[in-house]
C-alpha cells in the first residue's frame, strides 16, 4: 500500500489500518503537493453540545432554575425591563451586546462608598457587587448598585434600571429567565458563582424586606399579626412564582416572626393625612392609646382611591376616658365628625375600634 | 512487517500511523534494504514516536531526530485528546486551565470502558474470575503509581479520593495523634486551601500553632525564612512542590533536609508536580506526598498517597469499614495493614485502573521530555504575556536559574480578571481560568482580590500561546476602549 504516489519514493506495506475512521487525513498528504509539512494539521470536529446547557434556550434552562416550567411572558416583567430586553433583542452580535452592556454599566449612578458594606454585599461573587435598596413615598422600589467588575456592573446596571421605581410584588414576580432573552450567554445554573443570579435574588430579598419594614411600622401598634401578614404573605406567593429557592422564603418568615406586633406605639410614618387624623384625635380626644394605620393600598385599584393621591382608607384604634358612657354608635359618630373635613377631601372609609381604659383593662 | 523502498527525510508527524499506546512498540524506517522486523538493523532511522517502550525512547534522539519547530510534543499528542477537538462558543476551543484539570487521552477512556465493560467486580473479596481479574488490575495500578514516583514499595500508595482526601488524612490520622499544644505546623502563605484548612481544623482539636513562611521580593517562598522559622518546635512542613499560582518550583529536597534535621516530618503537595516533571519520592525522602489523578491524565475520584511506610503502619485508621479491618467483633475490631488500613469500603476501582493506564501513558511519553517541553512553553508563556500592555504576572521571573511551571497567573491594570476571562470565552474559545485558585490567603498577601490564570500541559502548542496572546490583546483593547 503506497501513501502518496507523488512522493515516489516511499511505500510500506503497513498493517496498521491507516485510514480509520477516527482519523481526520489531512488532504496534503493525499494530494500531489510536495509539501511534507501541512499547515493544518487538526481538524475541528463539531461535538454535539447538549443543547439543554446552552442558556440561550429558555425553555430548557437548567433545572433548578425556576420553579415555573414555560418562562414567564414578557409583559408581566416592568415595562422598562421590557424595553432593554428589545433593545438587546436588536442588537445582532455578540460583541455589540457586550458594548451594549458595558455602555449601560458605564452610565450606572455611582454608589456611595457608605452603602459599599456587609449587607449590601452580593455574597459568592468572585468580583465585588454592591446592592442597595431604599423605598419612596409610594412604596416603590429604587436601587443602586456597583461592581469592581464592568461586565457585572453591567448587568447590575440592567436590574437597576429595569427594577427600580416599580412596586414590590411586581419586583418579587421577575424571575431571572428574562437574561436568556438578551443573548449574553449567560448561565441560569444557581451556584455561588452567577453574579446575576444572585444579584437578582438579593433585589427581590431587600425589596420584600423594606416592605415588611415599612408594613411594620406604619400599623401603629396592636396585636395587627393578621394585617401585616396578609400583603406579606401574597407576596411571597409571589416570589415562589418566580424562585424556586427557599431563601426569601425564610427570610420573610423570620421578619413575621420576630415582627413586634404589641402594644408598641412607635411613631409611624404616616402620610400627610395620617398625621393629620393622629393630631386631631390627640387634641380632642386625648387617648390613652392611639392607633392609625394606613390600608389604602389594599383598596388600590376601585373607585374609592382613583383621584385621590393615596390615604383614602384608616384602621383607628382609640382608647379613651371620653368614650365611657357612651354607647357604641356615639363613640363612632363623635369619631366620624371630628374628622368631618377629612371625610369632605378623600378619605374614604374608617374602620374604628373605641374603647374605654376600662374595658381595656378589664381583659 | 515494515518494508520500505527508498528513503525518507523526513516524515512529517502528524503520523498516519496509530499507535497503540499500552503495548511499546517502536516504529522504525530502514533504508536501503528489505527485510522485516522491528528495531534492529543499521542504518535505521528511529522516528520519534510517542508509542515507544520509556525505556528505549530516550532524550537525545528525541531531540536529536526532529526539529521542535514542526514535532512539537503539543502536535504529537493532541490527537490523543478528542475533546480538544471542538467548538465552544461557536469558535475553536484552546484549553489552558490544567492547573484546575487536565484532559485524558483516549487510552485512559479505554481502560475505565473496558473495565466496566469486560471485568467489572469487587476487589480484594472475592474468588471468581472477573474479581480475581479486576483485583489483580487494581494492584497492578498500585505498583504503576508506585513505580512513577519511586515508592520504595506499593505499599506506601494509598488510593484516596483525591489529594484533598489524602492530605485530610495525614492530618486526622497522623496528625491527631502525633501533635500536641506547644508543637508547631509550618507552611506557607502559597499553600492551597487543601493544604491549610485540615491543619487548621487539626490545630484547633490539638492546641497545635500554625505559622506560615512568606514570599521574599521575587515572590517566592523565602526559604531562610523557612529555615529560621524551623525548630526543634516543629514536628511538620507542608509544602507546595510547585505553586498552582506562583509557577515557583521548590527545592523540595533540601526543604525536607532542613527539616529532617530538626526532626520534623514534611508532607509535600505534588499535585502540580507530578504530572508535569518527573518526581522521585525516594531520592526526595518525603514524608507523606500527595498528588491528584485528574491533574495527570487521569480520571477524577482518585488521588494518591504516598508515605514511607514506617509511618503508615504506626498510623491509627482515617475511615473506619470494611477493607480496613483485619477481625470485627462487637465491641472492638483489629485493623489491617497499610495500604489497606487507609482505604475502607470498596474503592473507585475502574478509576484507578484508569490512572494506572494514564501512568503509562505520561511514562510511554516520559516525564524528561514533558519536562522539557513545558519548560520551553513556560517560558514562551511568560515572554508573550509580558506583551501584553499594564500586564502584572505573579511569581519569579524565569531566568537560568529559576524556572517556572508552565502556567502564569495574573492580572492586567484597570481590568478586573472575571471580565478578562468572560471575553477571553464568549469570544475567542479560549479557557482560562479566574478568581482566586483556592490560594484566598496568598491573594490577601499579595493585595489582590482575585487574578486569571492561564495553565498548559504537554498536549499545548506555542500556537496555543499565540491564540491566548491574540485574544488577550483583544479583550483588553475592548475594555480599555471603553474607559
Amino acid at each position: 500500500m503506497s501513501i502518496c504516489p507523488s512522493f515516489g519514493l516511499i511505500t510500506t506495506k503497513v498493517p496498521i489500518p491507516l485510514f480509520s475512521s477516527k482519523t481526520q487525513f489531512p488532504k496534503s498528504l493525499i494530494s500531489s503537493s510536495p509539501n511534507l509539512f501541512f499547515s493544518k494539521p487538526l481538524t475541528i470536529q463539531r461535538i454535539h453540545i447538549d443543547p439543554s446547557y446552552s442558556s440561550s434556550s429558555p425553555s430548557s434552562s437548567a433545572p433548578t432554575s425556576s420553579s415555573s416550567l414555560t418562562p414567564q411572558p414578557i409583559e408581566e416583567l416592568p415595562p422598562k425591563l421590557q424595553e432593554i430586553i428589545k433593545l438587546f433583542q436588536a442588537v445582532p452580535d455578540s460583541r455589540a451586546k457586550y458594548e451594549q452592556l458595558l455602555f449601560y454599566g458605564k452610565n450606572l449612578t455611582p454608589l456611595d462608598n457608605k452603602f459599599k458594606i456587609t449587607e449590601n454585599k452580593v455574597k459568592g461573587c468572585v468580583s465585588q457587587v454592591w446592592v442597595r435598596a431604599y423605598l419612596d413615598s409610594d412604596k416603590n422600589v429604587y436601587f443602586e448598585a456597583d461592581s469592581d467588575s464592568v461586565l457585572t456592573k453591567g448587568l447590575a446596571a440592567l436590574l437597576v434600571q429595569g427594577l427600580s421605581g416599580r412596586p414590590v410584588s411586581e419586583i418579587l414576580r421577575v424571575s431571572p429567565d428574562f437574561v436568556t432573552l438578551l443573548g449574553l450567554q449567560q448561565s441560569l445554573t444557581p451556584s455561588r458563582n452567577n453574579g446575576f443570579l444572585n444579584m437578582l435574588k438579593m433585589m427581590q430579598k431587600k425589596a420584600l424586606e423594606l416592605f415588611v419594614e415599612s408594613e411594620k411600622s406604619s400599623e401603629a401598634g396592636g396585636s395587627d399579626a393578621e394585617k401585616v401578614e396578609n400583603p406579606v404573605g401574597s407576596l411571597s406567593s409571589d416570589l415562589n412564582a418566580s424562585s424556586s429557592d427557599g431563601i426569601l422564603n425564610s427570610g420573610l418568615s423570620s421578619e413575621v416572626g420576630a415582627s413586634d406586633l404589641g402594644l408598641n406605639s412607635s411613631a409611624p410614618s404616616l402620610g400627610g393625612r395620617g398625621e393629620r387624623i393622629r393630631e386631631i384625635l390627640d387634641r380632642e380626644l386625648k387617648p390613652v392609646e392611639l392607633k392609625i394605620e394606613d390600608i389604602s393600598y389594599q383598596h388600590a385599584g376601585h373607585a374609592g382611591v382613583r383621584g385621590s393621591d393615596g390615604e383614602t382608607h384608616f384602621n383607628i384604634k382609640v382608647v379613651s376616658e371620653e368614650f365611657e358612657g357612651k354607647s357604641l354608635v356615639k363613640r363612632h359618630r363623635s369619631i366620624y365628625s371630628l374628622l368631618q373635613e377629612e371625610l369632605q377631601n378623600g378619605l374614604h372609609a374608617l374602620s374604628i375600634e373605641a374603647k374605654t381604659p376600662s374595658e381595656v383593662n378589664a381583659r | 512487517m515494515n518494508s520500505i523502498q527508498g528513503a525518507v527525510l523526513k516524515l512529517p508527524y502528524y503520523s498516519p500511523f496509530k499507535f497503540n499506546r499500552t503495548k511499546p512498540t517502536s516504529l522504525t524506517i530502514r533504508i536501503g534494504g528489505s527485510g522485516s522486523g522491528k528495531g534492529r538493523g543499521n542504518r535505521a532511522i528511529r522516528t520519534t514516536t510517542t508509542a515507544s517502550a520509556s525505556a528505549s525512547l530516550k532524550q537525545q534522539e528525541f531531540a536529536s531526530d526532529v526539529p521542535s519547530s514542526s514535532l512539537s510534543l503539543g502536535h504529537s499528542t493532541r490527537s490523543d485528546f478528542p475533546i480538544l477537538h471542538q467548538e465552544v462558543n461557536g469558535l475553536k476551543l484552546v484549553y489552558l486551565d490544567n492547573a484546575a484539570t487536565s484532559q485524558k487521552p483516549t487510552a485512559v477512556m479505554k481502560a475505565l470502558h473496558n473495565y466496566y465493560e469486560t471485568y467489572n467486580s469487587n476487589v480484594h473479596r472475592g474468588i471468581h474470575f472477573l474479581s480475581a481479574k479486576a483485583t489483580d488490575e487494581y494492584e497492578l495500578a498500585r505498583k504503576r503509581v508506585a513505580g512513577f514516583i519511586n515508592a520504595s514499595s506499593s505499599r506506601e500508595i494509598v488510593f484516596t479520593r483525591n489529594a484533598t482526601e489524602a492530605i485530610n488524612l495525614v492530618a486526622y490520622s497522623w496528625g491527631l495523634a502525633n501533635l500536641k499544644a506547644e508543637d508547631e505546623v509550618l507552611l506557607t502563605v502559597a499553600e492551597h486551601h487543601s493544604a491549610i484548612v485540615p491543619w487548621q481544623l487539626v490545630a484547633e482539636k490539638t492546641g497545635a500553632t500554625l505559622r506560615f513562611v512568606s514570599l521574599n521580593e521575587a515572590e517566592v517562598p523565602d526559604l531562610m525564612n523557612l529555615r529560621e522559622t524551623l525548630s526543634r518546635k516543629t514536628k511538620l512542613v507542608v509544602t507546595h512542590h510547585v505553586s498552582n499560582v506562583l509557577a515557583c518550583i521548590l527545592p523540595i529536597k533540601e526543604i525536607i533536609h532542613w527539616a529532617h534535621n530538626v526532626g520534623a516530618k514534611v508532607l509535600v503537595d505534588a499535585c502540580q508536580s507530578v504530572p508535569h516533571m518527573p518526581v522521585d519520592v525516594q531520592n526526595l525522602d518525603a514524608d507523606f506526598l500527595v498528588a491528584s489523578s485528574h491533574k495527570m491524565c487521569g480520571p477524577t475520584g482518585i488521588g494518591i498517597l504516598c508515605g514511607k511506610i514506617d509511618l503508615l503502619s504506626a498510623m491509627p485508621p482515617f475511615l473506619g469499614g470494611g477493607e480496613m479491618i483485619a477481625d470485627v467483633f462487637l465491641d472492638h475490631s483489629t485493623y489491617a495493614e497499610p495500604p489497606s488500613r487507609f482505604e475502607a469500603g470498596t474503592p473507585a476501582i475502574g478509576e484507578a485502573i484508569g490512572l494506572g493506564a494514564a501512568v503509562d501513558y505520561l511514562s510511554g511519553i516520559g516525564m524528561e521530555n514533558i519536562h522539557n517541553y513545558e519548560v520551553e512553553l513556560a517560558t514562551y508563556l511568560y515572554e508573550s504575556l509580558c506583551s501584553i500592555p499594564g500586564i502584572r504576572i505573579y511569581g519569579p521571573v524565569p531566568s537560568e536559574s529559576v524556572s517556572r511551571a508552565a502556567l502564569c497567573s495574573f492580572n492586567v491594570e484597570g481590568i478586573h480578571p472575571t471580565d478578562i476571562a468572560a471575553i477571553l470565552d464568549q469570544q475567542h474559545g479560549v479557557a482560562i481560568r479566574s478568581g482566586h485558585h483556592c490560594a484566598q490567603p496568598l491573594h490577601r498577601y499579595l493585595g489582590v482580590g482575585a487574578s486569571a490564570r492561564a495553565s498548559l500541559y504537554f498536549y499545548n502548542t506555542k500556537e496555543d500561546v499565540d491564540h491566548l496572546i491574540d485574544a488577550l490583546k483583544d479583550t483588553v483593547s475592548f475594555f480599555t476602549s471603553f474607559k
